[in-house]
C-alpha cells in the first residue's frame, strides 16, 4: 500500500513540475503550447541515453537534458513567436506531430517505437536513488526547487515583462518590451524546466517510450493547467493532483474496461476543458483568486 | 498648406516627419504628411474622427510602417525600427483604448514601465529600491498611491486614465505622445490632469497630444496641426488655426464628426 | 511511372485536404473562431457514412444524406452551445480554442472507443483502381474526388458571390458591424458559415473513407492538415487554402518518392514551418505581425 502510494506521489510531483512549467508560458506570457510533451520526452530521452552510455550522474543528466531541450525550443520559438498567437498554437502542433515521428523512427537514438529499456538509477555523489521513498523525495525536492525559481521569476522584472506582453502586447512593445525576446526567454525557461520532470521520469521507470510522450501527453498537461486555473501558483498543482489521480480513480470504476481507460481519460479531460471554459474559464483556482 | 508661422526662438527639432504617406488597399490614411515637433513644445493635433491622428502615432510608434516619407528623431532616421526599440529612443505614447496592464495592480504598471531591459537584472544606474521609490512618487503626483495595490481592472475611470499618465511618467522619455488621454474626464479631475501636464512640460517633457476637446487645445497649446482625410491642413500658432473659419466648417461640421 | 502515380494520388488526396481547408478557413475568417473541432466534423461525417453504408447498408443516398445532417448538427450545436456562451461572457481567443481543442478530444476518443482504434475502409465498386497505363493505378474515385473538389468550390464561390447569404457572410469577416448596418444578424450569419463551412467536409470525408481509409485518429491529422493550408495559403483566402490544401496533399505523397512513409505527415508541417518563418502571410493573405 505503502509503494502504491509513494508511486502516485512520484508520479504527482513529475506532473507538477510539466504543470507548473506549461503554466510559466500559458498563464503568464499568454502562449499556448500544444509541444510541451516533446521537451518532456526530450528530457527523458537525453537522461535515458546518458545514463545507458555515459554517467548515471543526476546532476549531469539534468545539465545536458535542461540545455538540449531549452535550444530545441528557441528552434521553435524564434520563428514561430515573431507571427501571432494562433499560428503558434499551429506550429507548436506541427512540432509535436513531427517529434512522435522523430521519437519512433529514430531508432538508434530513441530505440524507435519500443523505446529505451534497463535505465539505471541516477546517482547523487555514488548514492543511488532506488528506494522508491528515497526517489518520492527526490521528486519532491526537484519540485520545490522549479516552484520556487518560477515563483521567483514570476515576480521579478522579467516576470512583470510577461504579464505585460499577457494584458497587452502592443503597449508592453511601446513601452521598450522586447516581446519576441522575452517570449523566446520564456519558452526557454519552460522547456529545460520541464526537461527535468523527463530526467526524472526515465530514471524512476527505467523505461520510456514514445507512447508518453504524444499529443495525449500534452492534452494531459494542457488539462491539468486549465483545470487548477491558468495563471496562479496553485492551479498547476491542483490541476497536477486531480488529473493524476483520475486514472487511478477510474480503475476502480467496475463498468470501465481496463483498454478503455486511457480514452476515458482524455473524454475527460476534454470534457473538463470545454465546461470549464464555458462556466469558469479561470479553471478552479481562478486568476483573480491566487496572486497573478 | 493653407499657413504656416514660425516661433521667434526656434527650440531643436526632436522629431522630423516628411511626406508620409501611409496607404491600406488603395485607402490613403495618412497622406503627404509633413511636421516636426520640436523640443519642450507642446503640439496638439486636431481634426475630425477618421483623419488619421491615430495611424500618425501608430507610424512614429513604429507599430505601422509607412508606405512612404521619412521620420527622423534627433536626425536618425526610424522608419523599420521596431516599436519597442523607438520607445527605448526616447519615445513614449498612451493609447486611446488605454490598454492598461489588466490584471497587474497599479504599482506593477508603473514599476512595469520603467523597467526596460528584457532579462532578469535591470542593467541601469537606478537600483531596484531607488525604482520603487520613484515609482511611488508617480503615483502620489497622480493620486493613486492609496490604490497602489487595487488591480488595474478594476480602478474607476478617471483614475484608469491617470494611471495611464503615471505609466507613461515612469519611462523616461524625451518626448510622449499622448491619444487622447483627458477624454471623458470630469472637470475637477482634468483640472489636475492638465496641472500635471504643464509641470511635466516645465521638466522639458516634449509633448505631442491628439484632442477633441477645444478647451483643453486653448490652454496648452503651443502649435496646433490640423489634419484632415489624412492630409495636413494647417500647422501654426492657436490663435490663427482656431480663428480661420474654414479649418472650423471642417472641424464642425458640414463633413460629420 | 511511379512519379506520375504519386503525383496523382497527390492530387486526388489534396482536392481533398483542400475542400476540407476551405471550410476551415471559411469558418475561422467569417467568425474569427479558431474552430479546432472542425477535424472532429470531419471524423463524425466520415464514421457516420461508414456505419450507415458499410455496416447498415443504407444506400449511399441515404448515408450521405445523414452524414450530412450530422455535421450540420454538430457545427451549428457547437457554436450555439458553446462557443457564443463563451464569447459573451469572456471571450479570448485561446478560451474558445481550449474549448474547440477539448470537444476534438472528447469526440476522438468517443469515435475511438465506439469503433475501436483500427483502420477502416469503405470498400465499393469506384475504388477500385484500374491500370491505365503500365505502372499507373487509378481508380474512379480519384477523377471523382477531383471533380467534385473542383466543383464544390465553384458553387461555393458562387454562393459567397451571388447570393445574400454569401455576401453577408464575405461581409462578416470584414465586420460584425457591416453585418448589422445591413439589418442583419452577425449571429445567425455566423450559424450559417459554420453550417456551410462543416457541410464542405461532406464530400471530403466520404470519399476519404473510399480511399486512403479512416482511422479514429483521422479527425486530428485532418486538422493539423487544415490549419496548416490555411495559414500558407493565406489567412481569409479560400483560394489559397483550397491551393495550400492541394499543395500539402502532392508533397505529402511526392515525399515518398524520397522518404520512408512514416515521415510524410512531418512534410506537413516541415511546409507550414517554412512559410510562419519565411512567408506567414501565406499564399495569397495579407501581412500579419503581431
Amino acid at each position: 500500500m505503502l509503494a502504491y502510494v509513494a508511486n502516485l506521489a512520484t508520479l504527482i510531483c513529475i506532473n507538477a513540475i510539466l504543470a507548473v512549467t506549461l503554466n510559466f508560458i500559458m498563464g503568464y506570457a499568454g502562449i499556448f503550447s500544444l509541444a510541451h510533451a516533446v521537451f518532456f520526452g526530450v528530457g527523458a530521452y537525453v537522461a535515458a541515453l546518458m545514463a545507458l552510455q555515459w554517467t548515471d550522474s543526476l546532476l549531469l543528466q539534468l545539465a545536458f537534458a535542461m540545455t538540449v531541450s531549452g535550444l530545441l525550443s528557441a528552434a521553435l520559438a524564434l520563428p514561430a513567436l515573431r507571427v501571432r498567437g494562433d499560428y503558434f498554437v499551429a506550429a507548436s502542433l506541427g512540432f509535436q506531430v513531427l517529434a512522435v515521428t522523430v521519437f519512433s523512427e529514430w531508432k538508434s537514438v530513441t530505440g524507435g517505437i519500443g523505446g529505451l529499456v534497463g535505465i539505471p538509477p541516477a546517482t547523487i555523489a555514488g548514492h543511488a536513488f532506488v528506494n522508491p521513498m528515497e526517489f518520492l523525495g527526490l521528486a519532491a525536492v526537484a519540485l520545490a526547487l522549479v516552484v520556487l525559481l518560477t515563483r521567483t521569476l514570476v515576480r521579478s522584472s522579467f516576470g512583470r515583462s510577461l504579464k505585460a506582453i499577457r494584458d497587452s502586447e502592443s503597449a508592453a512593445l511601446a513601452f521598450g518590451k522586447n516581446v519576441a525576446l522575452i517570449k523566446t526567454l520564456s519558452v526557454f525557461y519552460s522547456s529545460a524546466m520541464c526537461a527535468t520532470a523527463g530526467v526524472l521520469y526515465a530514471d524512476y521507470l527505467s523505461f520510456i517510450n514514445v507512447e508518453s510522450f504524444t499529443i495525449d501527453a500534452s492534452t494531459l498537461f494542457m488539462a491539468m493547467v486549465i483545470v487548477g486555473g491558468i495563471g496562479t501558483v496553485w492551479g498547476p498543482l491542483v490541476g497536477a493532483v486531480l488529473l493524476t489521480l483520475l486514472p487511478a480513480v477510474l480503475t476502480y470504476l467496475p463498468f470501465l474496461p481496463q483498454t478503455e481507460i486511457g480514452s476515458v481519460q482524455q473524454m475527460v479531460y476534454g470534457l473538463a476543458m470545454v465546461l470549464l471554459m464555458i462556466f469558469k474559464p479561470d479553471g478552479l483556482m481562478g486568476i483573480k483568486q491566487g496572486e497573478a | 498648406m493653407l499657413q504656416t508661422s514660425s516661433l521667434p526662438t526656434t527650440p531643436a527639432t526632436l522629431l522630423e516627419i516628411t511626406g508620409l504617406t501611409k496607404s491600406f488597399d488603395g485607402v490613403k490614411a495618412v497622406e503627404d504628411v509633413s511636421l516636426q515637433l520640436r523640443e519642450g513644445i507642446i503640439t496638439t493635433l486636431v481634426g475630425p474622427n477618421g483623419a488619421g491622428k491615430t495611424t500618425l502615432f501608430n507610424l512614429i510608434t513604429g507599430h505601422l510602417r509607412p508606405s512612404s516619407g521619412e521620420i527622423r528623431w534627433q536626425g536618425t532616421s526610424i522608419v523599420g525600427c521596431a516599436p519597442w526599440k523607438i520607445a527605448r529612443l526616447g519615445v513614449a505614447r498612451t493609447f486611446q483604448d488605454l490598454r492598461l496592464f489588466s490584471h497587474m495592480t497599479v504599482f506593477e504598471n508603473v514599476l512595469t514601465a520603467m523597467e526596460k531591459s528584457a532579462w532578469f537584472w535591470q542593467s541601469e544606474r537606478a537600483t531596484g529600491a531607488q525604482r520603487r521609490e520613484r515609482a511611488r512618487q508617480i503615483l502620489d503626483a497622480t493620486g493613486l498611491l492609496h490604490k497602489a495595490d487595487v488591480r488595474a481592472n478594476d480602478l474607476a475611470y478617471a483614475e484608469r486614465k491617470f494611471l495611464s499618465l503615471a505609466r507613461i511618467m515612469a519611462t523616461d522619455a524625451r518626448m510622449w505622445l499622448l491619444d487622447e488621454p483627458a477624454s471623458g474626464l470630469d472637470p475637477r479631475s482634468y483640472e489636475l490632469f492638465v496641472a500635471l501636464l504643464r509641470s511635466e512640460v516645465r521638466r522639458g517633457i516634449t509633448i505631442c497630444i491628439i484632442e477633441h476637446n477645444l478647451e483643453i487645445v486653448v490652454s496648452i497649446s503651443d502649435r496646433i496641426s490640423f489634419l484632415d482625410q489624412g492630409r495636413l491642413l494647417a500647422d501654426g500658432e492657436p490663435e490663427e488655426i482656431l480663428s480661420n473659419p474654414h479649418l472650423s466648417s471642417i472641424y464642425f461640421g458640414e463633413r460629420n464628426s | 511511372m511511379l512519379l506520375v502515380q504519386l503525383i496523382i494520388n497527390g492530387v486526388q488526396v489534396g482536392a481533398l485536404y483542400g475542400l476540407t481547408a476551405v471550410g476551415f478557413s471559411l469558418i475561422f475568417g467569417a467568425t474569427k473562431i479558431f474552430h479546432f473541432a472542425h477535424g472532429a466534423s470531419f471524423a463524425i461525417s466520415a464514421y457516420v457514412f461508414y456505419y450507415l453504408y458499410a455496416v447498415l447498408n443504407l444506400g449511399w443516398p441515404i448515408s450521405i444524406l445523414a452524414c450530412s445532417i450530422a455535421v450540420v448538427l454538430f457545427g451549428v450545436t457547437l457554436d450555439r452551445y458553446v462557443y457564443v456562451p463563451i464569447q459573451r461572457s469572456n471571450g479570448s481567443f485561446f478560451t474558445v480554442f481550449v474549448a474547440s481543442f477539448g470537444v476534438a478530444v472528447v469526440i476522438q476518443n468517443l469515435i475511438g472507443t465506439v469503433f475501436g482504434r483500427g483502420f477502416i475502409s469503405v470498400s465499393s465498386a469506384l475504388s477500385k483502381s484500374v491500370e491505365v497505363a503500365p505502372g499507373l493505378y487509378v481508380a474512379p474515385t480519384a477523377g471523382i474526388a477531383i471533380v467534385i473538389a473542383a466543383a464544390c468550390f465553384v458553387a461555393l464561390q458562387l454562393f459567397l458571390g451571388r447570393t445574400n447569404i454569401g455576401i453577408a457572410l464575405r461581409a462578416l469577416s470584414e465586420s460584425p458591424a457591416l453585418v448589422r448596418t445591413f439589418g442583419l444578424n452577425p449571429k445567425a450569419i455566423s450559424t450559417c458559415a459554420f453550417a456551410l463551412g462543416s457541410l464542405l467536409v461532406v464530400p471530403a470525408a466520404v470519399l476519404t473513407s473510399m480511399t486512403s481509409g479512416l482511422n479514429a485518429a483521422i479527425g486530428g491529422r485532418v486538422m493539423l492538415i487544415s490549419i496548416a493550408a490555411t495559414i500558407v495559403g493565406g489567412v481569409g483566402s479560400l483560394r489559397g487554402a483550397a491551393c495550400a490544401g492541394l499543395l500539402l496533399g502532392v508533397a505529402e505523397n511526392l515525399a515518398v518518392w524520397r522518404f520512408d512513409p512514416q515521415w510524410s505527415e512531418a512534410v506537413t508541417f516541415i511546409i507550414l514551418f517554412t512559410f510562419i518563418v519565411l512567408r506567414p502571410s501565406g499564399f495569397f493573405g495579407r501581412v500579419v505581425t503581431s
